[in-house]
Order: structure tokens, then sequence, then C-alpha cells
């Protein structure tokens, strides 16, 4: 993940015309690593799926977003997350699945207050009602790199229905009977 | 049919008949043939699948949407909604897709007018008896029928019937599920899902045609832990939450992906809430853990966050408790810990059921820093070093794991129900009975299980006796390849606990190449609590000095099990925890902590595996995150922790257990160390056998913990499953309400 920042800084360099006017402000937003530590037992690295992270994601390709998107850099702090949600187990049909999705953890201090005045919902934190739904994996990750995010992968699960078969309630089973398969 | 006569089908169909010969001539062999792959065609598209799959996975498979109602894939096959109609070339009418086997070679087309004309056919039928209370019905939004008829249904309405829709009473299937029967359109989801999955074989249906009812014949409720899965099946709004009733609509709710808490399987929920309430707990698929079912205390116990809630500080003053700031309540503690001038082993921290990985760390290092090894749980029997010992994870973990549970063909289960302590797992445990020749022993209290099992005796007695191979399930044992043996958490806590991990210990030494095989751990201990693993992992239990020693200062983290007999006189005791609950009420001074949807935290389920349980609401309240709290502490204290952000908390995780941060998988046991734990329980010393029978640990599936006390839900469900109270009186008293 340290690799984002350092992307930053690069990405920047081959803009010269658009950061210009920036520089200033943008300069020392950059080189600030995430509050967050890189060993490997932090949450950023252990999540998901290390092997599973292609390398398809190109430095060069990268073009920084936060330096020109006036996005405020507290969020270069919160680690964002990639995932694939569940689909619904109320529904059968297929398409109401969204792809991957990025989105942020519910912030405990500032997340969500019942306002004293009308009984609604406020909060402190912006990025509570977003999320960003992505067609692919590499999408979302290339999506969350040149916005400069810290970000993890959480690994798809994987459903096991073993085949199946109308004659199955059917089929002889010896010994004492264990299910009378009705309807 | 014309299609035939074109020349690529023509290639296809020559394809396919090739593909026919090879299956014919392999059907010879002796190996391999029941699950060898077959090739067919859908859409233009060829798709493999293997051999026995219905035509509606292959379909799937090929990436065509076919729509269904009664089709479920964790269910058997039914074939009664016809809604899966596909085409089949040289078939003469539209076959139901799922109940059709797919054969090597067929050429189906799923988007034809034929199908299409087969679909709005059904649809029809369908509608002609569903109301249409979609706008009062607590499926819209999430209503298969819905979706459905707007994809696949006529445009208009041919139903000009003078007497009116079919008209079906409704049942009373309990506190959970409420029923709307004339939205029924009989998929028998239901009734498959009662008679296998939950194995309360109740439902049924009855009449035939346009009079057929699903229903129990008999009035009685459905008395299942898994009920409240029917209503997540129900493809239409007949069975629909009662709790849940006209609260929200599913476009409303924020989903936030968790892991539930409330026992040790830890299954996948997803939690949805709406502003800072939650509103409704849902099943996450995980094939892992719990596949797509959670049990209905993890369902319905959700409103329970909402009463008996400790929001602010609070601090005794004589027989009341005060309000207080943070800064008094955190001082308060540091003065009362300085007075009652407890030293070493004085200081007693008791971890409860609900506590998060994170704050077993925090209150560990924190204790540890204060001179002290005084860390019990709060079960029976837990301030002394559990029999089993923490050393090797393998002694008190899952290890056969849950998925592997569909492998066995043997099982004794040892002082535990499974029924009660881990709905979810025993499903699977009931799936493989059904499924295979797989038998069931149990040794403790008998139970009211959901498959038959041999009862072998209740106490210390009857293992000997299994272990000496006498009876008849041992002699079956015997015989079995992939043996399981699923030892109780409350055997831990039983006085001949350590008799019996010794014998089962030695027993499994002497069947290694059974029990204990690189494929296969047949030695598996079934915990109960969330957090009981998780405290195992980090070494959150006492030494063997520190056991008798009479505490002066006592620290509650979520402890609400205890009995207020295990807390010395004039002991200065804390309580941090979420509810005004058993351990509150010992309390001098309360924290407020968040319960388990309010903060990302870390939970170890029974197997090991480490999840993380996401935030989906604010903590009510000045209540903060649990590990904040006790860092708080230690820094009033005088003992500050070293970790400000929950990241260096989790890096200091990775120092003690790193198991507890590599989130979502399990990490299996080394055989070598898995025979070390082995030998290490088989050189226990078993003192006299007290010969008391082992106990069932919970009496009341439906109240285990404080968040389950103050539901309302669970407290009625206690009332009509636990207590049996008539649910006529019931039915009176809903109609006079409603009145």
């Amino acid at each position: 993940m340290l690799r984002t920042v350092a992307l930053a800084g690069r990405a920047t360099r081959s803009l010269p015309r658009a950061t210009r006017s920036l520089a200033s402000q943008a300069a020392p937003a950059q080189p600030q690593p995430p509050a967050e530590p890189k060993t490997e037992g932090s949450v950023a690295t252990t999540f998901g799926e290390k092997s599973d992270v292609p390398a398809a994601v190109e430095p060069q390709h990268v073009v920084t977003a936060d330096v020109v998107s006036g996005a405020p850099k507290q969020l270069r702090h919160r680690v964002v997350r990639i995932y694939k949600p569940t689909p619904t187990t109320m529904q059968s049909g297929g398409s109401r699945n969204p792809g991957w999705r990025i989105d942020w953890d519910t912030a405990v201090g500032g997340g969500r207050w019942e306002n004293p005045l009308m009984g609604w919902a406020s909060s402190a934190d912006y990025m509570q009602g977003t999320r960003m739904s992505f067609s692919t994996k590499e999408d979302a990750m290339r999506f969350a790199d040149k916005q400069g995010w810290d970000y993890y992968v959480q690994a798809e699960g994987v459903q096991r229905i073993p085949p199946k078969n109308y004659a199955e309630n059917y089929v002889y089973k010896p010994n004492t009977l264990r299910i009378a398969r009705t309807k | 049919m014309l299609r035939l006569s074109s020349s690529s089908s023509r290639r296809l169909l020559n394809a396919a008949s090739s593909v026919v010969r090879t299956v014919e001539s392999r059907g010879f062999a002796t190996t391999g043939a029941r699950r060898a792959d077959i090739t067919l065609t859908v859409d233009g598209k060829e798709v493999t699948v293997p051999q026995g799959s219905a035509l509606i996975q292959a379909c799937e498979a090929a990436g065509a949407s076919i729509p269904r109602f009664c089709y479920h894939d964790r269910l058997a096959i039914a074939g009664n909604c016809r809604m899966c109609l596909v085409e089949v070339q040289r078939s003469p009418k539209p076959v139901a897709s799922c109940a059709m086997p797919a054969m090597p070679g067929s050429v189906v087309f799923t988007n034809t007018p034929l199908v299409h004309e087969a679909r709005e056919g059904v649809m029809e039928f369908l509608l002609a008896n569903h109301p249409l209370d979609c706008p009062i019905c607590d499926q819209g939004g999430e209503c298969d029928l819905q979706d459905q008829s707007m994809r696949y249904g006529s445009d208009r309405t041919r139903f000009h019937e003078i007497a009116g829709k079919r008209a079906v009473e409704d049942k009373n299937l309990g506190p959970l599920v409420k029923t709307s029967m004339n939205r029924c359109i009989q998929c028998t989801r239901c009734v498959r899902f009662a008679n296998e999955v939950a194995g309360v074989e109740d439902l049924g249906t009855s009449g035939r045609g346009n009079d057929m009812q699903i229903g129990m014949y008999v009035e009685k409720t459905l008395a299942s832990e898994l009920s409240g899965n029917i209503v997540d099946l129900c493809p239409v709004g007949a069975l629909t939450s009662k709790p849940y009733a006209f609260h929200a609509r599913p476009w409303e709710l924020k989903k936030t992906e968790s892991v539930d808490v409330l026992d040790a399987v830890g299954s996948n929920i997803r939690v949805d809430s709406r502003g800072v309430q939650v509103m409704r707990v849902q099943p996450r698929v995980n094939d892992d853990v719990n596949e797509e079912w959670i049990s209905d205390k993890t369902r319905y116990a959700y409103d329970g966050l909402r009463f008996q809630r400790l929001t602010v500080p609070l601090i005794r003053q004589g027989d009341r408790f005060v309000s207080a700031t943070w800064e008094d309540a955190l001082n308060a503690v540091a003065q009362g810990l300085q007075a009652s001038g407890a030293k070493g082993d004085e200081i007693k921290a008791v971890a409860g059921a609900l506590a998060d990985t994170e704050s077993l760390v925090a209150l560990k290092d924190f204790i540890n820093r204060l001179g002290s090894d005084n860390l019990t749980t709060d079960q029976p029997r837990g301030d002394e070093p559990p029999v089993h010992g923490v050393d090797i994870r393998s002694n008190y973990l899952f290890n056969s794991t849950i998925p592997a549970l569909d492998k066995a063909d043997a099982i004794l289960l040892v002082g535990t129900n499974p029924r009660h302590e881990a709905a979810v797992l025993n499903s699977r445990i009931r799936r493989n009975w059904l499924n295979t020749q797989m038998e069931v022993g149990l040794i403790g209290e008998q139970i009211d299980a959901i498959y038959r099992y041999d009862h072998i005796g209740t106490d210390l007695k009857a293992v000997d006796q299994f272990v000496a191979g006498k009876g008849a399930f041992a002699e079956k044992f015997k015989a079995a390849k992939n043996p399981l043996i699923i030892v109780g958490s409350a055997v831990a806590e039983h006085a001949d606990g350590a008799a019996v991990f010794k014998a089962l210990s030695t027993f499994v030494q002497k069947n290694k190449d059974r029990l204990l095989t690189p494929e296969w751990n047949g030695f598996s201990v079934l915990q109960r609590e969330a957090s009981r693993t998780a405290a195992y992992d980090i070494g959150f239990v006492p030494s063997t000095k520190s056991k008798g020693v009479k505490a002066k200062f006592v620290y509650l983290l979520n402890a609400d099990n205890i009995t207020p007999d295990s807390i010395p006189e004039n002991a200065f005791v804390v309580y941090q925890g979420h509810h005004g609950d058993a351990g509150a009420e010992l309390a001098d001074v309360c924290l407020p902590g968040a319960a388990y949807t309010e903060k990302g935290s870390t939970w170890v389920n029974t197997e090991g595996r480490a999840q993380h349980g996401r935030a989906a609401v604010p903590p009510p309240g000045a209540s903060r995150e649990d590990w904040k709290i006790i860092r708080a502490v230690s820094e009033v204290a005088g003992v500050t922790l070293p970790y400000d952000s929950i990241l260096t908390l989790r890096d200091r995780m990775w120092e003690i257990a790193p198991s507890t941060v590599k989130y979502d998988e399990t990490e299996p046991t080394t055989l070598d160390i898995s025979a070390a734990g082995l030998a290490s329980m088989a050189g226990l010393s078993a003192g006299k056998a007290s010969g008391v029978p082992f106990r069932k640990p919970i009496t009341n599936f439906y109240q285990t913990d404080p968040i389950s006390r103050a539901s309302v839900t669970m407290a009625q469900c206690t009332r009509s499953f636990v207590d049996q109270a008539n649910i006529a009186d019931d039915a009176k008293l809903a109609a006079a309400q409603t009145a």
C-alpha cells in the first residue's frame, strides 16, 4: 500500500502544467505517508488475498487525481475496502448484485447521531453515504490508486453448490429411513 | 423446432452425438464415471458441468439466468413452480430445467418465443390467485414474484372471476415468522427447508390444485432454531419477519457486512441499519461457515441492542448509580484501584462472552502491567486454568473445521448439544446424516436433536466404556473412515473434565491412523461463546498461582454470566460493557462500551477463524469502543498501554497470536503439534471420578447473553418455544391488541 503514496509523487511530476498552480498546496500533502503502520500484522496487509492482488496495475499508468480533486487530505488516512457484496438471500435473481465495491467503514466518533431537533440521523463523516461500484476488482484498485487511497481487497466468497438432481428424491437408502421426502 | 434444419445446429448435433458416444463408452469404466463432466449447449454456448447436474445449473453456468420460485441451490429439487421452463431441442414440450438432468450434447434455448410464452403462462396462473397488495407487503422491493412478473409476466390480466381470488387462513408460526398465506404460491421451499435443514418435520402441504395449502395440519408453532431462514427463502411475501413487519423497505437500509457473536460459529451476517438503528440482520453467504443460514438468535436478537443500554459512565453511590463524565468515571476507577490496595493477583479481570479480541488483548496487557496474572473468564471454573491448556491450539479448537462435517461418517458428541450451542453447525450434521449412512453417538444429557443418535451414557463412565470399545456405537465408530469426536465446551467446566479429555486424547492417540492424519483431524472442541477461542489464543487464562487468590479489584469486561458470590466482599468492581445486566449490577463503576454492531473488531470462531466484524451504527450516547476505554483506564492507572490506534493494537495482536489477524482463514495445526497437544492432555492427572452427569450448558437457547436477554423478541420466543405457552392464547391476545 506504500506504493500508492510513492506513485502520487511520481505522477505529479509528469503533470507540470496541471500542478504548477497547486504546487504549494499539494506539496505538503503528498509525501505524508498514511498514519497506518506497514508491518505485516496490520489490517491493511493481512486482510484478504495477498497473492490475489494482480500485478496488472502498472504504476506508470496511474494518474494521480487527488492533487487536483480538492478532496480533503484526511481521506488518505482512511483505509477503503474493496469487496464484492454477497448476493442477498432474500431473492434468487442475480441482476441486483453489484460487482465490486469501494466503501468506507463507519467512523465511530462522528459516524452518525440522532439529530436532537428533527430526530434524523446527522453525520460528521462525509463518506458515510458514499459507495462506488466497479465491474472488476482491478478497476476498483486502479481507482483507489489514482485517488491515493489505502485499500485492502477482501477475498470473494466461494459458493460450493453440489450437482443437484431431481432423482435424488427417490434414491433408495439402506437401513432405517431417515427422512420421508415430502412436500 | 425449425431451428434444427440450420447448418450450425447440425454441426452442434454432430458434436453432441460424439460426446454422447464418449460418455457411453466411459460408462463401463470402473472409476471416475460418476462425476465425469458433460458438455451441452445453452443458447449456442458450449458449457461443461459435472454429470448429475440439473439443467438449471448448466444454464446458470452458461450465464443464462433462469427465473425460478421453487428451485433453491441448498434444498432438494421440487419441480413444482414450472417457472424455469426452457426449450430443449427435440423435446416436444418446454421442460422444467430444475427437474431435468443436464444431458450431454443436448441443445437448450432459454430465450425463445416458446420459452417466453411458457413463462408468461406460468406467471399468469401464479398471479391469478396472488393478492395485489404489494404496497403493503413487506416483501416489496425484494420480491421474486414482483421482479419476475415485471420481466416475464403479461402486461394485462384475463382474470375476471366473480368469486374472486382464493383466500387462505393465516397460520400462527410463533413470534418470528409472520404468515400471509393468501400470497403463497406453493413453491414448498419452506416445507423442504423445515424437513431437510431445520429438521422439524412439521410443515407440509394439504389439499391439491387450487385448494392446496402449506401448513402444519394441526395448529402449532414452528419450533426450530433456524425458522427465521424460511423468511429469506420465501420468494413472495407469504412468510415475512414478524419483528421487522412494516418497519423499513430494503432500499432504505444501509448494509454492513459483519460477523455474528451470539454463538461461537461466527456466522457471517449483514447488518441492515437505518439512521442509528439496526433494522434487521440477514445472513451473508459463506460456505465455509454458515452457508446461507443463520440461527434465530442471530437474526432476531438485534432489538436487544436498543434496550437496557449503558449510555453514560455510572458511579455507584450507596445503592444507586449516578451518571458521570468519562473523566470522573476514569478517575473513580484509578482511585478505586489505589484505595482497594490490590497488589499482584489480587487484581482480577473477568472476560465475558461478548468481549472482542482487541479489548481482550488490551485488558490482558493492562492487567499484566499491573503485575497480575489473574485473567479469568465468566464460565463455570473460569478462574482456574482450563483443563485442556491453551499452549496448543488444537486442544480447544474445532479442528476438523465446519465444512468437514460433511465428510465425517461417525460423530461422537460429548457433553454438548450442538442444536443450542451452534445451531447452524448442527444443520450440517443433519445434512450429512440424511445424505450418508453417518451415525451419531451422544455422551451426556439427552437432547432434542434433529437426527437420531445412540445414547451411550450421561457421565464419565460412558466415556470410559466408549474408549474401551464397548457398546454398539463404539463398534460403528471403529468401522468409520472419518470418525469425529466433538467435545462440548461445557466438558472443560465439569468436575470430570480432565478425566474426559485424558480418556479421549488417549483414544485419539491410539487410533491415530484414522483420527489424526494429514487429511483428517477427528478431535474437535465445540466452543459456545464468541470470545472464548480468542481468549485462549491470546492466553487470557489464569495462572495456577492466581487461582484462589481473593481479589480486591475486579475488572469485568462484558462479564454477565458471573454469579455474585464469585466476587469477594469489599472488592472494587469495574464493569465495562454495553448492557445493564448481571455484571453491571455488581459494579462500583460502569464504563459504557459498544456492542458488536457498533465497533470494528476481530472475532475468532470455534474453528479458530478470525473474522472482522464491522461497525454498522454508532455506539449510543457516550459509550466508546472497548479497547479505547481500556487504553484510557490504563493511562489514569499509570500504566499506559503503548497503542493509540486500532492498527497498532492489531500489530500487538500479531505479536501475541498471528492467527487472530489473519482474517477469513483457518490455520490448521500441524500433525506433530496436534500430537503434542494430545500428549499433554493424555498426561493430565484425573482425580477421582465424581460421576456427575454432563449437563447441557444452555437451557434456554433464546436468552444466553445480555443482548438476547434484553430483546423483546427473544423473550417472546422463550415464551412460545421454551415455556410452550399456548399459542391459541397468544393469538387471542394479538387479536385483542390489533382490535
